[in-house]
């Protein structure tokens, strides 16, 4: 029996597949994979991979919690937590004074209030289209031919934001298509669609309120330019992540597993 | 959970579209309606049979009501279009003519659509905007006589006060058996669950009404068999939920099936559709002025507009409920389009929060491509109930 007591959070969403290993409360590997279309073949790989990481087997895991849209079909895991539960206690593990997230994933965004033990004391998600999700944000890359990557430092170089009135997915992309046939610079532009989203989920916190310190996670929080804009209409400043921010969910998974495993649930 | 005379009503709901079509054969007329405050006492005392119509969650008939109406209508309006559209459903087959209340103006306004394409005969009874001035009585009042009269006209029949007072005595007890039944279900070791307590009102909707109490009073006293007095109390691991907001009619199950799922309990509810019509009706004198001031003592619906939230019957009744109900949070339920309710979600989430319950806001209709955002949504909610219990436990 093996005497290393090590905790995974898988979180399998939309777009990618995070893993995270936890040994004594530390982080000691992680995976981020693109997610495939078998969901359990997903968490699979994705705890292989970052047991791998960790220099651990499949026997150190004491406890597994599956999070993310894949969370139904994890048949691996011990239990399974909503990935709003698990973005509050990832963020409370890697800023414990975080009142306030916004997580921005592959095809949702959230608005999530928290106390100070990490647990949520209130939150909202977008309706139901794909304004304000990393899908967005694919599709507009597309549009300007470079990768997701470049969109956020693209952003910065606007010498004016350009107003895109549109966050419906269909609808923004063909507003943008008109902007660039009138001749406007492309960064401009993209500064304005992460104005147009960040004005959107603005709309969330109006429901949730705004605390500071304010976490940003999920994919989308790589992207500079989205975390400008946000600050910009949130009047805040968005603390600066020791981790990856895509990491979090998954992270906050890890220390549930801990947790459950400890009170023996 | 062992109640039997639930199968008994599941076998009579089956066996009733044929009953009503063969009492129609017999020359008996059947009134559709509608709304939130038609006094269906009155149609019961003229030996007419009153079913309540409109059911909810089929999307098919939806889009078939919109051919009729804008997509910009609420999904209930909708799919109430899409029935009288189709003509399948035996209860809408069976319908002589219809009576609609004019409290939310969507309702009232799919009367003019179901008289221009459906030639349907519609009698409509005019609501006080405001229940709360004296001149609601009298205004409300001249409507009920109104009512009355038109529904006269189509029997050919004169309301006999006897009958009348005998019909509201009935009804007295149906309400009188529905509220002790919302008591049981919410009770500690329950032997219903709401969701068998919401399907047993919606049986009324279509049963005879001197049937359906004599069911409802089996049902009680299998209850009062099995758990005595109902004693309601928070166990631990529960997250108990109340369901206000929008109405969630027969057939729409989306909601009540996610929040069972994902292990939360729903205890209470002040919708339109389930127990907020049976509360409070205090009808001082069997006549039809009196039926007017016993509807208009009722919670106003959510569509009649009230801004002073410090006096508004509803938030102080749905506080009333929570804490009757021992519920720990409430999913606050709004259809697409079903504007009252949708306006309002903001400043109940805001009182509610003030006494420490929290509010979960869930925007849907009846396609089903919102199923799985919802389900996360509900059972975060839950997840957040469960942690703060276990807080205050340890506390």
């Amino acid at each position: 029996m093996s005497n290393v007591s090590a905790f995974a959070g898988v979180d399998v969403g939309s777009l990618g597949t995070k893993t995270v290993i936890l040994v004594d409360g530390e982080i000691a590997g992680y995976s981020i994979l693109r997610t495939g279309i078998n969901t359990e073949e997903n968490g699979l790989n994705g705890l292989e991979t970052a047991l791998e990481n960790a220099g651990l087997k499949r026997e150190d895991l004491k406890y597994i919690v599956a999070t993310g849209y894949g969370r139904i079909s994890a048949p691996y895991a011990n239990k399974t937590v909503t990935e709003i539960t698990c973005h509050a206690k990832g963020a409370h593990y890697l800023h414990p004074q975080t009142r306030t997230i916004i997580d921005m994933g592959g095809q949702d965004c959230k608005a999530i209030r928290l106390d100070e033990d990490g647990n949520v004391t209130d939150f909202a998600m977008n309706d139901k289209c794909a304004a304000g999700t990393g899908r967005f944000l694919e599709v507009m890359a597309n549009v300007f031919k470079v990768s997701l990557d470049e969109l956020g430092p693209l952003s910065l170089q606007a010498t004016e934001v350009l107003p895109v009135s549109s966050t419906c997915t269909v609808f923004a992309e063909s507003e943008t298509v008109s902007l660039l046939a009138r001749g406007e610079k492309p960064e401009n532009i993209i500064i304005g669609i992460h104005h147009a989203i960040a004005n959107r989920v603005g709309g969330m916190f109006s429901r949730v309120g705004v605390e500071s310190d304010v976490f940003f996670s999920g994919g989308v929080a790589k992207n500079i330019g989205m975390r400008k804009a946000l600050e910009d209409a949130l009047k805040v400043k968005i603390v600066e992540p020791e981790r990856d921010p895509q990491l979090v969910g998954a992270i906050g998974a890890a220390v549930i597993a801990q947790n459950s495993w400890k009170r023996g649930k | 959970m062992a109640i039997k005379t639930l199968e008994l009503i599941r076998k009579r709901l089956a066996e009733r579209p044929e009953e009503i079509a063969k009492a129609r054969r017999e020359g008996q007329k059947v009134v559709g309606w509608q709304g939130y405050n038609i006094p269906e006492e009155i149609i019961y005392a003229l030996g007419l049979i009153p079913v309540r119509i409109g059911v909810g969650g089929d999307d098919r008939l939806v889009e078939i009501g919109a051919r009729y109406i804008s997509t910009k209508n609420c999904v209930f309006v909708r799919e109430t279009v899409g029935l009288f559209a189709e003509n399948k459903d035996p209860y809408i087959q069976n319908t002589d003519f219809l009576a609609f209340d004019a409290t939310c103006l969507q309702t009232y306004r799919t009367a003019e659509i179901l008289e221009y394409y459906f030639n349907k005969e519609v009698i409509i009874l005019g609501v006080p905007r405001n229940f709360y001035w004296p001149e609601a009585k009298v205004y409300f009042t001249k409507e009920v006589e109104y009512f009355t009269k038109r529904l006269e006209e189509q029997t050919g029949t004169k309301l006999d006060n006897q009958v009348l007072a005998d019909t509201i005595a009935l009804y007295d007890r149906i309400r009188e058996a529905i509220v002790t039944i919302y008591q049981y279900q919410a009770a500690t070791a329950n032997y219903l669950s709401w969701e068998e307590t919401y399907d047993l009102i919606h049986a009324g909707y279509y049963l005879d009404r001197r049937e359906y109490l004599s069911l409802l009073e089996q049902v009680l006293s299998e209850l009062r068999e099995k758990q005595g007095q109902p004693v309601i109390e928070v166990t631990e691991d529960e997250a108990r939920i109340f369901i206000s907001g929008s109405v969630i009619p027969p057939g729409d199950k989306k909601l009540i099936s996610i929040i069972n799922e994902v292990g939360g309990r729903i205890v209470g509810d002040d919708l339109w559709s389930g127990l907020i019509p049976y509360l409070e009706v205090k009808i001082p004198e069997n006549s039809l002025q009196g039926l007017a001031v016993g509807y208009l003592n009722r919670t106003p619906h959510g569509a009649l507009p009230y801004l002073d939230l410090d006096t508004d019957q509803r938030i102080k009744r749905l506080k009333e409920l929570i804490k009757t109900f021992k519920a720990q949070g409430v999913i606050y339920h709004t259809l697409r389009y079903c504007d009252p309710y949708t306006f309002k979600a903001k400043e109940t989430k805001d009182i509610l929060q003030k006494v420490g319950i929290p509010l979960l806001e869930i925007h849907t209709e009846y396609a089903g491509s919102d199923f799985e955002a919802i389900r996360t949504r509900v059972e975060a909610f839950v997840e957040m109930i469960r942690n703060k219990h276990y807080e205050e436990v340890a506390v």
